[in-house]
């Protein structure tokens, strides 16, 4: 953690807006918006499911990932697969046993980013539908050009021209990793560093947790 | 009456041997399982192999066929991959469309052979815009044991290098196409992208590192597959791929760096032995 006491605002993201309780009919809601990228989840839960899927210890957990346009793919299914392994993680399913939490996700809008923009949206929903949690957990991006240099959160045209892009995401707790996806091949100390700078640059996605769910308790706010 | 225990107490036998430092199966926390290869067991195929890693078993086999390259892409030749989970490899999976697991082992195979850039997709073009190779690479899982990643990279890779791809000559003027499957050139292969899983588990306050899972191993930590598949090529990581359970602390991350470099030598040693044994019986 040689970057923890740097000036956080050497890690700048895109602006994120967010509303939450924007569908009226699920549990819990939220859209994010992380500059031009947009996602909106909705969760619901716990609910009942078929005998089937239910387990005995803990809840259920579904993930459904709508992309914007095409049919649904086999890539649609590991980011399914990604996003409800980190959910599992941080949701205490064993409070909800036999029932099941539903997470949906839709594309609006992909400029870079989407992947951890879907995550941290998915986080606001979950806090929004009052799923007890282990703690609350933060996508960064970060991407790696030609020459070697880091670029937080990047946009369209900053990928484009990437070597790699690494998708980091950390628990709210202790800042640990929980889940990291990668593209591109790239030298471990690149590796190290960006997962330094997204770590210390999480600080700010839950700074923003916070003001969000302040803004909407009226109680603690 | 170990089993009775295992079925009663599930988690509290497997603490068990982990608290002793030994694993259900009777190894170290690191130790890998014994690698078994063959290259080129299945001759209907252009390029084959089996692997072997404990008892998780995967084959593959390599189709070549021949198309038009795509037009936004036209001196690019195509790679498809496809992992395939039979009823017969587990009793998880239900025969029918493929599973969501399939699926997601599927997308990283395919995303870990890009990434590496071992394979350029320009070797495989013909000619330009009009003829180009595609490499139909199918690897179905006969014995799925856990790691099933590692397995699926190591036979696949394997095969690509074992391949060899017959001359063709294309006529531009009157578009006419011949094959020479008597005089045939190594596909270049560059590097040899090596995937080593982890299984992560909390136990008691330490995260401990298991290195090859098995899927039982897998199952208690809490993943469908693995926690963690680390991907080197050349030297070069080409894939961190960690999917949530337990948290992830700096010196277990360095461990598992290490562990995963050591197997990508292992691995490229077992690779080489094989081919050249193989090669050596062929010009005998």
């Amino acid at each position: 953690m040689e970057v923890e006491n740097t000036d956080l605002k050497d890690f700048k993201l895109r602006p994120m807006k967010c509303e939450c309780n924007f569908l009226s009919k699920s549990d819990g809601s939220a859209i994010l918006s992380q500059g031009q990228t947009v996602a909106l989840v909705s969760v619901n839960g716990p609910l009942d499911i078929k005998m089937t899927s239910q387990s005995i210890e803990k809840a259920t957990l579904e993930v459904l990932f709508t992309s914007k346009v095409g049919k649904p793919s086999v890539a649609d299914r590991y980011k399914e697969h990604v996003i409800r392994q980190t959910c599992e993680s941080a949701i205490l399913g064993s409070l909800y046993p036999r029932t099941g939490i539903t997470v949906t996700i839709q594309e609006l809008e992909d400029y870079g980013g989407f992947t951890v923009c879907s995550i941290n949206c998915a986080c606001l929903a979950l806090l929004n539908a009052g799923v007890a949690m282990r703690h609350t957990f933060a996508g960064v991006a970060c991407a790696v050009d030609e020459q070697g240099n880091i670029q937080l959160d990047p946009d369209a045209a900053q990928l484009e021209t990437a070597r790699a892009t690494m998708n980091f995401v950390f628990d709210s707790r202790e800042k640990r990793l929980i889940t990291s996806l990668t593209n591109g091949s790239f030298s471990e100390d690149a590796y190290k560093e960006a997962l330094e700078r997204c770590r210390s640059a999480s600080q700010l996605v839950f700074d923003f947790y916070k003001d969000i769910v302040s803004k909407y308790s009226y109680v603690i706010g | 009456m170990a089993d009775i225990y295992k079925l009663i107490h599930p988690v509290k036998y497997f603490n068990d041997y982990l608290s002793r430092n030994i694993r259900p199966d009777g190894r170290g926390f690191q130790e890998q399982r014994n690698i078994k290869l063959n290259v080129n067991s299945i001759k209907a195929a252009d390029a084959s192999s089996v692997v072997k890693c404990g008892n998780t078993t995967v084959v593959c086999g390599i189709k070549l066929e021949l198309a038009t390259p795509k037009a936004e892409e036209p001196d690019m030749g195509f790679l498809v991959t496809n992992v395939e989970l039979p009823a017969l490899c587990s009793s998880k999976f239900r025969p029918g469309p493929p599973s969501d697991f399939a699926q997601v082992t599927s997308t990283l195979v395919s995303d870990i052979i890009v990434n590496s850039k071992c394979i350029d997709l320009k070797d495989l073009c013909i000619a330009h815009d009009k003829l180009a190779w595609v490499l139909y690479c199918d690897m179905v899982c006969i014995d799925n044991d856990g790691s099933l990643v590692d397995a699926c990279v190591m036979t696949l890779m394997a095969s690509l290098k074992t391949l060899t791809l017959p001359t063709v000559t294309y006529d531009a003027e009157t578009e006419e196409i011949s094959v020479d499957t008597s005089v045939r050139t190594k596909l270049k292969v560059h590097g040899l992208p090596v995937a080593s899983s982890f299984a992560l588990y909390k136990h008691l306050q330490s995260t401990i590192v298991l290195a090859d899972p098995s899927s039982y191993e897998e199952e208690m930590c809490g993943g469908i597959g693995a926690n963690l598949i680390l991907c080197y090529n050349k030297g070069f990581l080409c894939g961190s791929h960690k999917f949530g359970c337990c948290n992830l602390p700096k010196e277990c991350e360095e461990m598992a760096f290490k562990i995963a470099k050591e197997k990508t030598q292992l691995v490229e040693e077992v690779v080489d032995v094989c081919i050249k044994n193989y090669e050596l019986e062929q010009n005998k």
